[in-house]
């Protein structure tokens, strides 16, 4: 197949710029999801790749072909839309077929290709129907057939699932991931759902404002977000984040909300010694953490009151509010605390994540760059 | 949506429909009672102006109305009138303004909808505006271009030249509304669809053609229907560009009931041509209704 690289490029819509300035590599045959809120210009990339926008700035290459200034006709993609854009006064078949009615295929091929993707998909007993007969899940797959069956070098997928019940989206998830490995096409899909991304895709991209955050494979995104806005966006409930002031008596020690302290010893010591910032922004994540009696082994500790407890079941979302802080943790079912009452959050050792006040950037990789600076 | 007046239970439905007929039957009275006057008075031997009215059925008034004999009565000789010839008048004025009501309004109202060109808010506004005047306001101008115009026109061209002028100077009326009916339909259809087929490998056209046009139909067909009557029905523009040899049914009517004439006018003939002059109404109507109900729908989730 085909590696999609973006160079450089911007796209602006009259003054708002959606895309600005992104150098992004797809790798060949590789599922990489765009993950972003809404309006963060994730689709327009997507367009942007199948040709439908135009960049304003910087070039597309389809391996070493620069596609540029081709029309979307002219690249090889299959395109599945967010509402499907099925042709609805069509038959499925004629939906499948139309890409290849419009390339003047031969009307056997035609159908030898339609039958075999049909069956591939398992919609090959609807073929005689109209899209408004369909189930939205049926609908997906027709849509997903006539993207494929013209044998595309790049997929592109504009949040195929949105419109899908939670069950069937689970079920289909697993199926495209299939699918698409079995097929080895170049994909790129564009979500804002973050589990859909970090479920299926082999290298996540976040994005917001129409800049990267992140790229890189889903558990990297999740144990190591780049900045604030990932460690944000990502996870569910999303990651604590708080600011908290730093001594550096003997060693680096943040203090935090509650009034207890922590010394660093892991390697954001280093970069703190460093850079001597006086305050940091601190992360963790809500199932880092345990609700604790007694503050105990030197991990960090932040004393709080009980603000509300939500249980879910198979665990149960404890919010402590400290100081005016509202952290999350995530406990089992058997730990249901009182409204009100004191208790110590412990975070697991290294996982507190730390990020430059200014930049908003994790500190570790301010320290990963230095050390290959020199 | 569910529990709408005509899905209630069986006892509702009943009692519910019968008041909704008789609501109707006594709204639509007086134009029951106009039409089937119209239309019995056309097979009488007199004017059935009353349900008392004695008479008999008969053809005669269709064959004098076909034949055009206008006052058999009159005794005078004069040419019968070649109405099959206003039939086809009538016929060429409102298809031709169908026509050119479709291809203006179906191509402007795609580029009001999907494309940024300058002016074009000021532009659909103005469209409003032109809808506005009336035509009987404009003809003065629009007869001061016909005559600007007819002194180029060689003279053995001169009937070909009314008519495309009526046919262009009737449309230009409708075309405003047209464009303003057509573009909320085209502003219905996602851009996806079109997106999926220019990716397809489709041009744009195509994409008009084979995604676009398709889901519109209602609207197109609706924009006919008002067409085609507006061109029928038009009697002024006929009236004042056409030869007065050359009449549609309803400058013909017109002209059997205009002041001079009525008291000669034996009105069953009359009635005659009006239920003729109806009837492409009725048949249009009929034809075009289930595409103006048809909803597209499915396959597009928003």
């Amino acid at each position: 197949m085909v590696e999609v690289r973006l160079e450089g490029v911007t796209k602006r819509f009259g003054r708002v710029t959606a895309v600005n300035n992104v150098n992004l590599t797809f790798g060949d045959g590789e599922f990489t999801a765009l993950l972003g809120p809404s309006g963060s210009g994730k689709s327009t990339i997507l367009y942007l790749v199948a040709g439908i926008y135009k960049p304003s700035k910087g070039r597309i290459y389809f391996g070493d072909r620069d596609v540029t200034d081709l029309m979307p006709n002219e690249r090889n993609i299959g395109l599945v839309f967010q509402n499907y854009a099925l042709y609805p006064h069509m038959t499925v078949y004629d939906n499948i077929a139309f890409p290849l009615k419009l390339r003047k295929t031969p009307p056997e091929v035609i159908r030898d290709k339609v039958l075999e993707v049909a069956k591939f998909l398992h919609i090959h007993e609807l073929l005689d129907r109209y899209p408004a007969q369909l189930s939205g899940g049926q609908q997906q797959r027709v849509a997903l057939a006539r993207a494929l069956v013209k044998e595309p070098e790049v997929l592109l997928l504009d949040e195929p699932l949105s419109n899908l019940d939670a069950l069937l989206r689970i079920k289909i998830r697993s199926e495209l991931k299939r699918i698409q490995k079995e097929l080895g096409v170049t994909a790129i899909y564009v979500t804002h759902d973050q589990s859909e991304a970090l479920a299926m895709a082999d290298k996540v991209v976040v994005i917001n404002r129409g800049v990267i955050q992140q790229e890189a494979p889903p558990d990297t995104i999740y144990n190591e977000p780049r900045n604030v806005f990932v460690a944000s966006f990502i996870g569910s409930p999303p990651a604590n984040i708080f600011p908290a002031t730093m001594d550096y008596t003997e060693e680096p020690c943040i203090n935090l909300p509650g009034g207890t302290r922590h010394c660093v010893e892991d390697e954001y010591a280093g970069v703190l010694w460093r850079m001597k910032p006086s305050k940091v922004i601190v992360g963790f994540r809500p199932e880092h953490a345990e609700i604790v009696e007694n503050p105990v082994d030197g991990r960090p500790v932040i004393v709080g009151e009980v603000y509300t407890v939500e249980p879910l079941g198979r665990e149960n979302i404890v919010t402590v509010a400290s100081e005016d802080i509202h952290l999350k943790v995530i406990t089992p079912p058997e730990v249901r605390p009182e409204a009100g009452e004191l208790v110590y959050v412990a975070v697991e050792k290294g996982k507190l994540m730390l990020f430059d006040p200014q930049t908003e950037v994790n500190l570790r990789y301010i320290a990963r760059e230095w050390s290959q600076g020199g | 949506m569910g529990e709408g007046i005509g899905e209630g239970g069986p006892l509702v439905r009943g009692s519910m429909g019968i008041v909704i007929i008789l609501a109707l039957l006594i709204a639509s009275l007086p134009i029951i009672m106009t039409y089937s006057t119209l239309i019995l008075t056309s097979f009488a031997n007199t004017i059935v102006s009353s349900p008392w009215v004695k008479f008999r059925f008969t053809l005669e008034n269709w064959r004098l109305f076909l034949e055009g004999k206008l006052a058999p009565t009159a005794g005078v000789v004069y040419t019968p009138e070649d109405i099959l010839r206003f039939i086809v008048n009538t016929a060429i004025v409102a298809g031709g303004v169908t026509l050119v009501v479709l291809a203006a309004s179906v191509t402007s109202a795609y580029a009001f909808s999907r494309m940024n060109f300058f002016m074009r808010s000021g532009m659909m506004k103005l469209l409003i505006l032109l809808h506005a005047f009336p035509g009987v306001a404009l003809i003065v101008g629009v007869y001061a271009i016909y005559v600007f115009l007819n002194s180029y026109i060689p003279r053995d061209y001169s009937v070909y030249y009314s008519f495309i002028f009526v046919i262009i100077a009737r449309a230009s009326l409708e075309i405003p509304m047209a464009i303003w009916i057509l573009k909320g339909f085209f502003d219905r259809v996602p851009w996806e669809l079109e997106w999926a087929t220019i990716v397809d490998g489709g041009s744009r056209l195509t994409a008009l053609r084979t995604a676009v046009l398709p889901l519109v139909k209602p609207g197109i067909a609706a924009v006919a229907i008002f067409a085609f009557l507006a061109g029928w029905e038009d009697l002024i523009y006929v009236l004042v560009f056409l030869p007065p040899h050359e009449k549609t049914l309803a400058t013909y009517i017109e002209s059997q009931l205009g002041s001079g004439t009525l008291e000669t006018t034996y009105l069953p003939v009359v009635a005659a041509a009006g239920t003729l002059y109806l009837i492409p109404t009725i048949i249009f109507f009929v034809v075009t209704q289930r595409l103006l109900l048809e909803t597209m729908s499915g396959g597009l989730k928003g």
